[in-house]
C-alpha cells in the first residue's frame, strides 16, 4: 500500500503548479550554470525555459531539473517582478537559450530552385543563409512579425515588416 | 556544414602548448560566445586535451550559413587573433550536447563541476556530435574513430560538397543538386521531354498551327490588295498572270472560292488542334502526376510527417495542369504568332517601307516595358502557389477536425480564421491580374496607336502623295489588326511562362527527392524466414540532437512472444518502427535472421513484418479488400477466416452489405473498436513471420479484448511477436517482458521474474493497475 502512495504522490507532483517567488534563490556557479535553492532543496544547474516565448517572453518562466525528465521545479510568472540580480542571472540563460538574431536590413532576396537565399544585417552582425522554399521555414507569428529558419533551423526573427524599408519589403514580398 | 581543419593561423598558435598539426584528432568550429554574440572558433581534440580556440569577429565580416558558402580553392586568411584554453581530457566526464532553442551548447564535468565548454549554432552541430563521439572513443581507450561508419566517413570529403560550376555549397548535400545553376531553362528542357513521348501528335498540331497561320497572313492581302486593287480595279495586267485577262466575273468568283476555302481550312484546323491538344495534355498531365505521386509513395515517413497535407495536395493537383498550360498553348503559339508577326512586317515592308515602319516604331518601347515588367510575375506565382497552398491547408485542416470544431462551437471562429488565408489568395489572384492587365494594357496600347497612325498617315499618302492605292491602305490597316492577336498572345504568354516553370520548379522537387529509406543494390532475399530478430547497440532519434532510444541491445528467439511496456513517449512505438525499418539506425544495427535490415529486400521485409498500430489506415472500399490489402490475392473463406479470428466477422456480417460494405472516405462508419479489428485481420491474412502489435488492442472494450487475445493467441503460433500494450494484462501471455524508459531497456523478464522485483516500475503499474481494477470492481 505504501508503494501506491508513493505513486500517487508522483501523479500529484505532475499536476501541481509551482510559482517561484522572491524567496528561492538563484546563483551563478563558475560553470556559467544556474543553480536554484527552493524551501531548502538546492536544484544544480537548472534549466530556463520560456513558456510563451513569442507572444510574451519575460513572463511565465518554467525552471525544471537537469535531467532526462527535466521535471519542473515551478514557474515564474514574470520574470520583470523579480530582483535586478536575479533577473540577470537567468536572462543570460535565455540569449543563449533562444538565439534568434533580428534582421534589420535586407540587402537581398533570391528566390533559386526552390531555395531563398538571403542576405541580410542582424543585430548581431552581418549573415548570409538559405532557406528551404518548400517547407515552411517561414512562421508568420502576427500580420508584421516573421520567424525565419534556415537550413539548419537555425532562427532568425523580423520584429516589424513594416518598420523595414518599402524596398526591402519588396523584397520580401514573397513571403508575406 | 563541413570545415574540419584548423587555419594555420591557429596551428601557429597552439604550437606555444606544444601541440603540432599532426596530433589533431578531430575539429569542430564553433561560431557563438556563451553571451550569445557570434565569434570565430574551433574546438580540437588531441590524445589528452580539449582545447577551445575563440576570438572575437573582424568587422565587416559575414556570418555563413549552409548552403550560402561559395567555396574558395585556396584557404581563407585568418588574421584573427584566438584565445586558446586547453581541457584535460582526463578530468572531462560526461560531455554532453545540449541542443536549446536557437543554439546548441558543449558541456561537461570537469573535475566534478559542471562547466559549458563551447556553444554553437545549428549550423555545425552534426559535427559537433562526431567530435563528441571522437571524444568518448579516446576517453574510453579506442580508436578515436572506432564505431563510425559509413555516412559520417564519406562527408569527410569537402570537395563533394560545393557545386563544380559556381562553387557555392549545395543546400542539400545529399542530392548534389545547386540552385543557383539550376536555372529555369533546364527546368524547361526537362518538362519538354515529357512531350516528346507524343511527338506525332505535336509535329501535326505545330503543322495544323503553321497552316493556319499561313492563312491569317494571306487574308489581309486577299481582301484587301487582290480584291480592291486588282480584282475590283479590273487590273488586266494582273490577272494576265493567272490566265485570267478580261474575265473579272470569274476572277471575282475564283477569289470567293478561295476565301472560302481558306475559311474553311482554317476551321479545320482549329477543329484538329483543339482535338490533340486536349489528348496531349491530359496525357502529359497525367504522366506527370503518376511520376509525382510515385516520387511521393518512394519517400520515406519523415517526408510526410514534414509536410503538411493540403500542401502536398496542391502541387500534384494543380501545379501539374498548370505546367502543361504553357507548354501545349504556349510554346506553339510562340512559334505560330512569332512566325505571323515577322511575316506580317516583311509583307508590310515590302508594299510600302515607310508605312512599315511607322508601324513597328513602337515595338523596341514593348520589350523595353516587357523586360521590365516580367520578374514581378515570378515572383507573383510563387506567392500564389504559397497563398494557394494555405488555403488548401487550412480546409484541410478543418475538415478532418470538423469532429472537434463542432463540439467546441467554433465554427464562426473557423470560418473567421478561413477567411485570412483565402483573402490572402484573392489578393495574390488580384496582383497576377492587375500585372496582366499592365501588359495587356500596354500591348493593345501599341496596337491601337500604330493603328491609327497608320491610318492618318495612310490616307495623307493616298489623298496628298499618291504614293499608294486605297487597297494598299487598306491591306495595312488589315496587318496591323491582324497584329491585335499576336500582340495579346504576347501579354500573356510570360505569365504563362512563370506559373508553368514555377509550377515545374515545385513538382521537380518532389520528384528529386531522394528518400532517406533507400534498398539496397542487390538485396538480400528472405528465402525461409525463421523470425528471429536481434538488435544492438541501437540508437535512433528524430532529430539529430534527441536520442528517443539508447544503446538498445535485444535479442527476439524464433517464434518468442515480447511484451514491451513502458510510459507514454519512451521509445517503445520507435522501437518498432525501427524494425520494420520506417526510419533507419543511428548508431548500431538490426538483424533479421541475422541480416542487417538495412541489406534486406524492402518487399521481403515488408511482407515478413506486418503491423498492427495504434492508427488504423482504412482506405476507401469495400471491406473486403481492406482486409486483403497487400494481400490482393486472398480467397474470401481467406477473408472471412481472418476476419473471424480478428473479432470482426460478427459485427461485419452485421452491416447491410457484409463483406462488400463499401467505407466512406476516412471510414466514417467504423467505430474505433473496429477499425481496429479490421487491421488486426489484415496482419492475419497477410501471414506474417513477425507479428507487431503496438496497442493493437487499445481501443476495443474488454469484451472483445478477450476474444482477440484468444485468436491472437492461436496467431502467434509460428511467429515471432512483438507486443506494445498500456495494459499488463493484455501481455499475460508473453514469454518475456522488456521495460522501456527513456529510451532504455531497463528491465527484462517473465511476468513473475519482473513482477517479483518491488522497487521496478513494472511491479509499481502492475500493483497500480491491480489497484485500479479492483476500485472499478467494486
Amino acid at each position: 500500500m505504501a508503494e501506491i502512495n508513493t505513486y500517487e504522490k508522483e501523479a500529484e507532483e505532475m499536476t501541481r503548479m509551482t510559482v517561484i517567488t522572491d524567496k528561492d534563490k538563484f546563483e551563478r556557479t563558475n560553470g556559467g550554470f544556474v543553480n536554484l535553492t527552493k524551501d531548502g532543496i538546492l536544484f544544480e544547474r537548472v534549466k530556463v525555459v520560456r513558456l510563451f516565448p513569442f507572444t510574451d517572453a519575460d513572463k511565465y518562466i518554467s525552471i525544471r531539473e537537469n535531467s532526462a525528465k527535466a521535471k519542473e521545479i515551478g514557474i515564474i510568472e514574470d520574470l520583470g517582478a523579480l530582483d535586478e540580480n536575479t533577473q540577470e542571472i537567468l536572462r543570460e540563460q535565455l540569449r543563449l537559450n533562444y538565439f534568434t538574431p533580428v534582421i534589420e536590413k535586407i540587402y537581398n532576396i533570391k528566390d533559386e530552385y526552390g531555395y531563398a537565399y538571403f542576405h541580410v544585417l542582424t543585430d548581431k552582425g552581418e549573415c548570409k543563409f538559405a532557406i528551404n522554399m518548400a517547407s515552411n521555414a517561414v512562421t508568420k507569428l502576427s500580420d508584421s512579425r516573421l520567424i525565419i529558419m534556415d537550413l539548419d533551423e537555425n532562427r532568425f526573427e523580423i520584429r516589424d515588416v513594416n518598420a523595414l524599408t518599402q524596398k526591402e519589403r519588396r523584397k520580401l514580398d514573397l513571403f508575406l | 556544414m563541413k570545415d574540419n581543419k584548423l587555419t594555420k593561423n591557429i596551428l601557429n598558435k597552439i604550437k606555444e602548448y606544444k601541440i603540432h598539426e599532426s596530433d589533431i584528432l578531430s575539429v569542430c568550429p564553433i561560431d557563438l560566445s556563451f553571451e550569445g554574440e557570434y565569434i570565430l572558433g574551433y574546438i580540437f581534440l588531441t590524445k589528452d586535451y580539449l582545447g577551445v580556440c575563440t576570438s572575437d569577429i573582424p568587422s565587416g565580416y559575414t556570418h555563413f550559413f549552409r548552403g550560402t558558402k561559395v567555396h574558395k580553392k585556396d584557404e581563407d586568411e585568418d588574421l584573427a587573433e584566438y584565445e586558446v584554453k586547453l581541457f584535460d581530457l582526463k578530468k572531462i566526464e560526461h560531455i554532453h550536447v545540449e541542443r536549446m532553442i536557437g543554439a546548441v551548447l558543449l558541456s561537461a564535468e570537469y573535475d566534478g563541476a559542471p562547466i559549458k565548454i563551447a556553444s554553437l549554432t545549428n549550423t555545425y552541430l552534426e559535427q559537433l556530435n562526431l567530435f563528441v563521439r571522437h571524444t568518448k572513443n579516446i576517453k574510453n581507450g579506442k580508436d578515436f574513430d572506432a564505431d563510425i561508419v559509413g555516412k559520417e566517413v564519406e562527408e569527410e570529403d569537402e570537395e563533394l560538397l560545393y557545386c563544380p560550376i559556381c562553387g557555392t555549397m549545395y543546400p542539400d548535400p545529399a542530392k548534389k543538386v545547386c540552385p543557383k545553376c539550376t536555372n529555369k531553362r533546364t527546368i524547361f528542357a526537362r518538362v519538354l521531354k515529357y512531350f516528346f513521348k507524343y511527338k506525332f501528335s505535336i509535329a501535326i498540331l505545330f503543322l495544323s498551327y503553321a497552316l493556319g497561320a499561313a492563312i491569317s497572313v494571306v487574308w489581309p492581302y486577299l481582301t484587301g490588295k487582290v480584291l480592291f486593287d486588282h480584282v475590283l480595279e479590273k487590273d488586266s495586267e494582273y490577272l494576265a498572270r493567272f490566265g485570267l485577262a478580261g474575265k473579272f466575273m470569274l476572277a471575282l468568283a475564283i477569289l470567293a472560292l478561295i476565301m472560302i476555302g481558306s475559311r474553311i481550312i482554317e476551321e479545320i484546323t482549329n477543329t484538329v488542334q483543339m482535338a490533340l491538344m486536349a489528348r496531349v495534355a491530359t496525357s502529359t498531365v497525367n504522366d506527370i502526376k503518376t511520376d509525382v505521386f510515385s516520387a511521393m509513395s518512394r519517400l520515406s515517413l519523415n517526408f510526410f510527417t514534414s509536410k503538411q497535407t493540403g500542401g502536398l495536395m496542391t502541387r500534384v493537383l494543380s501545379d501539374s495542369n498548370r505546367v502543361t498550360e504553357f507548354f501545349i498553348d504556349g510554346i506553339p503559339s510562340i512559334f505560330i504568332h512569332g512566325m505571323t508577326i515577322i511575316i506580317t512586317f516583311v509583307v508590310m515592308y515590302r508594299l510600302n517601307w515607310q508605312m512599315a515602319l511607322i508601324a513597328c516604331i513602337l515595338l523596341p518601347l514593348l520589350v523595353f516595358m516587357t523586360v521590365k515588367l516580367r520578374p514581378g510575375l515570378w515572383n507573383l506565382s510563387g506567392k500564389r502557389h504559397r497563398a494557394e497552398k494555405a488555403v488548401s491547408s487550412k480546409a484541410n485542416d478543418n475538415l478532418t477536425g470538423a469532429r472537434v470544431v463542432k463540439a467546441f462551437g467554433q465554427e464562426e471562429a473557423e470560418i473567421e480564421r478561413f477567411t485570412n488565408p483565402n483573402n490572402n489568395l484573392k489578393e495574390a489572384e488580384i496582383n497576377i491580374v492587375k500585372l496582366r492587365n499592365k501588359f495587356t494594357i500596354l500591348y493593345s496600347l501599341v496596337q491601337e496607336i500604330s493603328s491609327i497612325w497608320i491610318w492618318i498617315i495612310g490616307v495623307f499618302f493616298v489623298l496628298k502623295t499618291d504614293k499608294i492605292d486605297l487597297g494598299v491602305l487598306l491591306t495595312f490597316v488589315g496587318y496591323v489588326a491582324h497584329l491585335n492577336g499576336p500582340m495579346n498572345f504576347f501579354s500573356r504568354v510570360f505569365r504563362m511562362w512563370s506559373e508553368s516553370i514555377n509550377a515545374a520548379q515545385r513538382l521537380f522537387e518532389i520528384i528529386d527527392s531522394i528518400p532517406e529509406i533507400v534498398e539496397k543494390e542487390n538485396p538480400i532475399h528472405l528465402m525461409k524466414p525463421r523470425g528471429e530478430i536481434e538488435l544492438s547497440n541501437v540508437t535512433f532519434g528524430y532529430t539529430v540532437s534527441r536520442n528517443v532510444l539508447k544503446n538498445i541491445n535485444l535479442k527476439v528467439k524464433e517464434g518468442e512472444v515480447l511484451g514491451i511496456v513502458g510510459r507514454s513517449g519512451a521509445g517503445k512505438s520507435t522501437l518498432v518502427n525501427l524494425i520494420s525499418r520506417l526510419y533507419d539506425v543511428k548508431e548500431g544495427s538490426i538483424k533479421i535472421d541475422g541480416v542487417d535490415v538495412k541489406d534486406l529486400s524492402l518487399s521481403d521485409l515488408r511482407k515478413n513484418v506486418a503491423m498492427v498500430s495504434q492508427d488504423t489506415y482504412i482506405f476507401m472500399g469495400s471491406v473486403a479488400k481492406n482486409i486483403a490489402y497487400g494481400n490482393e490475392n486472398a480467397t474470401g473463406d481467406e477473408i472471412i477466416r481472418a476476419a473471424k479470428l480478428a473479432g470482426a466477422h460478427d459485427f461485419i456480417s452485421k452491416m447491410p452489405d457484409g463483406y462488400d460494405t463499401v467505407i466512406g472516405a476516412s471510414g466514417k462508419d467504423l467505430s474505433g473498436g473496429e477499425k481496429q479489428r479490421i487491421s488486426i485481420a489484415r496482419a492475419i491474412l497477410a501471414d506474417p513471420k513477425i507479428l507487431i502489435l503496438d496497442e493493437a488492442t487499445a481501443s476495443v472494450d474488454t469484451e472483445t479484448e478477450k476474444a482477440i487475445q484468444n485468436s491472437l493467441k492461436l496467431l502467434v503460433k509460428g511467429r515471432t511477436t512483438l507486443s506494445i500494450a498500456h495494459r499488463l494484462s493484455t501481455l499475460r501471455d508473453a514469454d518475456r517482458l522488456i521495460v522501456i524508459d527513456n529510451g532504455r531497456i531497463v528491465e527484462e523478464g517473465t511476468h513473475a521474474e519482473l513482477d517479483q522485483n518491488e522497487e521496478g516500475f513494472f511491479h509499481k503499474l502492475n500493483e497500480l493497475q491491480n489497484k485500479s481494477l479492483a476500485v472499478t470492481n467494486f
